[in-house]
């Protein structure tokens, strides 16, 4: 089979200089930027909607938040210069969170109303574990945190979380557009990105980041082991969106590494054949926050579904990544 | 795989910008992995050396406690921190080390499961059903279902039954923070200066005791600093010349190079700048201090800094003053291009100038608690300086894997490009 092996990956032969800056630009303005636009468009259109209600049982309100989190999920994986400034993506982001320091702050803040939340700069100087989509979580769907403190300040805390989270979307697309794409189109002539690949690798390592992410935390948390099966480490469960959140990511890797492999037409079917296998595995999940991790039939659906997110990070980095002459690198899922 | 790995070879040298310089003799690379192993072994030998005078100290402690005795164990933990944090760059890339590691340096810790905490603590929780055990003060307890008897606190105990016990990491029962919260007690000044206040009464004997169980807070703690020295051993004995881990690296160049950087930019990046540094600075949480007990976070930042440093430039400073080195990746990366080369050592200077400004300022007396406190924005600036650096370093050491052509690495044993089929099995 190795020789196979080498046979398939000859034929293909490595993106050139000359064709990294428009392959760069094509994934910059077919991939990043409008997940970027809809990430600002639907966070402020959740902000909006606060601001005009205080019922947050209000059908409207969840919609909202459910459409801003999807959208935040489908640019997940695109961590590096513009989400990283100021610790936007943190920000917006905190989880996992194995010490349950959302919850913890959350609690502190609501019962000694915190006068943090009156003015949105102040805001954005608190922890980052009350801000962002896992915490305003807690507000909507958490029901022991929504019995603290007095409806008003649990109103204005989630007016100040929405407003905080539209404001920075709306900076990350701003840096986007047009300095941070300018920054990666000159590759080869900046401090950062000092060859045109660099630029290509950084594409590529997002892609690769969040499918590893996708299967280390968002299936393997929940998983846990067999002897230990861990359903309420489960992403977003109180808003029931864990398989969601998982079937978006990977969707929104796999765009990216399609993106990136577009035009090669060996690497654009073998996506489709391990997008049909992921597809097929999801469709036999039942639960919607992979509660059945615990039991032996349905946990191994879940493994099934694992692997299968687990062959579209091997052949992205076996596959796409040779076809791009770029390397792994370094990601920030390194540590432990 | 040998036609990828040249595969490889051709896309690294395609891919570089400028051609480049070819000013020194390159050093042969098994030259350069023998004088990393070398620095590992003399790494891991000087932590031992000073976890046996810990252990001294502790034995000394236990048998005539006095204040005396408690400041001679603490001054000897801080001690033994120094080579330990610069032998950190030697775990990711090398899994023997990754799979030991656990076992003497896990954090964060829920204290609550060896001995008593403050209320402000809380109990167990959703994560941890043993986050509030108290062994110290328990012989017997139900863990996990089971009914464990400690009523003897041996090394066994704490290693096979209460280390990340019930399957959560927190559940840290080894190694040297377990042995930090035990000298110093919990840190509960929040974001003001200071660290734990334990007392050396905590160790008394008859009335004297304080917090009750001393006898049984003394044999925790000795069990404690006995594991962490055979556990020293056992990692010492592996960079030996015939060690395991020594092989692992020597066998194939392509791997050990690949093990040396691996182990630069994964500490660099996702461990320190992220997990320890920059995590703690954006929760404003004292808690996630890494030494926390002991208000030593700004020197556990700077040695696993220095860490880095020294397999780049391959020396090592041991405890005793002497100076272990030999040919290097600097050496090596110089041979091709001495560009990259200076960059890699400018990046590697403003980092360890970087993390001595935290540590500076530390001992002046800004402790690095303070520096996580919301809107302390001295403090930020000093923190994310150090965070930046190993960002930026990190970019480096990628530069220099592609230079150094071991990019093929990411893909050896990749099953879906061995096996087309594999994914249909």
């Amino acid at each position: 089979m190795k020789k196979l092996c080498t046979f398939f990956i000859a034929l293909m032969l490595p993106v050139s200089a000359s064709a990294d800056r428009a392959l760069v630009d094509r994934v910059i303005s077919n991939h990043v930027i409008p997940r970027f636009q809809t990430l600002a468009q639907t966070t402020a259109q959740l902000a909006e909607t606060a601001a005009q209600t205080c019922d947050l049982s209000n059908g409207q309100v969840v919609s909202d938040y459910h459409a801003a989190f999807d959208a935040w999920i489908g640019v997940s994986h695109l961590r590096f210069g513009p989400t990283e400034t100021e610790d936007r993506a943190f920000a917006l982001a905190f989880w996992p969170d194995p010490r349950s320091k959302t919850p913890k702050a959350l609690r502190t803040m609501i019962t000694e109303e915190d006068p943090v939340i009156q003015l949105p700069e102040n805001y954005a100087e608190a922890s980052i574990s009350v801000r962002g989509f896992y915490a305003m979580e807690y507000i909507l769907f958490d029901e022991p945190t929504q019995a603290l403190g007095h409806p008003e300040y649990q109103c204005a805390l989630f007016q100040a979380m929405t407003q905080d989270t539209a404001a920075l979307s709306q900076a990350i697309l701003d840096d986007w557009q047009p300095d941070y794409a300018a920054l990666m189109l000159a590759a080869g002539q900046n401090e950062r990105y000092q060859t045109e690949k660099e630029a290509v690798q950084e594409l590529f390592k997002a892609s690769l980041t969040g499918f590893q992410f996708t299967k280390d935390t968002r299936i393997g948390r929940p998983l846990g082991s067999f002897d230990n099966p861990r359903s309420k480490r489960a992403e977003a469960r109180r808003s029931g969106r864990s398989l969601r959140n998982m079937v978006l990511a990977t969707e929104a890797s796999l765009d990216l590494a399609r993106e990136l492999g577009q035009g090669e037409d060996a690497i654009q079917s073998r996506y489709d054949e391990l997008e049909h296998y992921f597809t097929t595995a999801v469709a036999k999940l039942e639960s919607p926050v992979f509660a059945g991790v615990s039991d032996p039939q349905s946990r191994v659906k879940v493994e099934i579904v694992q692997q299968a997110v687990d062959r579209l990070l091997e052949y992205t980095l076996g596959g796409l990544g040779p076809y791009l002459g770029v390397a792994e690198g370094f990601n920030a899922l390194d540590g432990d | 795989m040998k036609t990828l790995t040249q595969l490889a070879g051709f896309l690294a040298a395609t891919s570089a910008l400028t051609a480049p310089a070819f000013a020194e003799t390159a050093p042969e690379k098994a030259a350069v992995i023998s004088a990393y192993a070398d620095i590992a072994e003399a790494t891991y030998g000087d932590s031992l050396q000073a976890a046996k005078a810990l252990q001294a100290a502790v034995a000394k402690l236990v048998a005539e406690p006095s204040a005396e005795a408690l400041e001679a164990a603490k001054a000897a933990w801080l001690a033994a921190r120094v080579p330990y944090q610069q032998s950190e760059v030697f775990r990711f890339g090398n899994p023997i080390v990754d799979d030991w590691e656990g076992k003497v340096n896990a954090w964060p810790l829920d204290e609550g499961l060896i001995d008593y905490v403050d209320a402000s603590y809380g109990g167990a929780t959703d994560e941890n059903a043993a986050a509030a055990l108290n062994v110290v003060a328990n012989p017997t307890f139900k863990l996990g279902g089971t009914d464990v008897d400690a009523t003897t606190i041996t090394p066994a105990l704490l290693e096979e039954t209460l280390q990340e016990a019930d399957g959560v990491e927190a559940n840290v029962a080894t190694g040297y923070h377990a042995i930090e919260f035990l000298l110093w007690g919990q840190d509960l000044n929040g974001h003001e200066a200071g660290s734990g206040k334990r007392s050396w009464t905590d160790y008394a004997k008859g009335e004297v005791c304080t917090n009750g169980n001393c006898d049984r807070r003394g044999a925790y703690l000795h069990a404690a600093t006995d594991l962490l020295v055979s556990d020293l051993e056992w990692m010492t004995a592996q960079w030996a010349d015939d060690g395991k881990a020594r092989e692992a690296v020597s066998g194939d160049e392509i791997a050990g190079l690949s093990a040396m950087l691996t182990g630069m930019g994964s500490l660099s990046y996702g461990e320190q700048a992220g997990e320890r540094m920059r995590l703690g600075l954006m929760l404003n949480d004292p808690e996630e201090e890494h030494d926390c007990f002991s208000d030593n976070t700004h020197n556990s930042h700077y040695y696993d800094g220095l860490g880095v440093q020294n397999v780049y430039l391959g020396e090592y400073v041991r405890i005793d003053g002497t100076v272990v080195s030999g040919p290097s990746l600097a050496d090596l990366v110089a041979a091709k291009d001495t560009a990259l080369d200076a960059q890699m050592k400018g990046k590697l200077s403003n980092t360890m100038l970087a993390l001595g400004r935290i540590k500076t300022a530390a001992e002046a007396g800004f402790a690095y608690d303070q520096m996580l406190e919301q809107g302390n924005e001295a403090g930020e600036a000093l923190v994310m300086g150090g965070v930046n650096g190993l960002i930026d370093q990190t970019l480096t050491i990628e530069r220099i894997v592609t230079e150094l052509g071991l990019n093929s690495i990411a893909f050896e044993g990749s099953d879906s490009l061995d096996n087309p089929d594999a994914v249909f099995e």
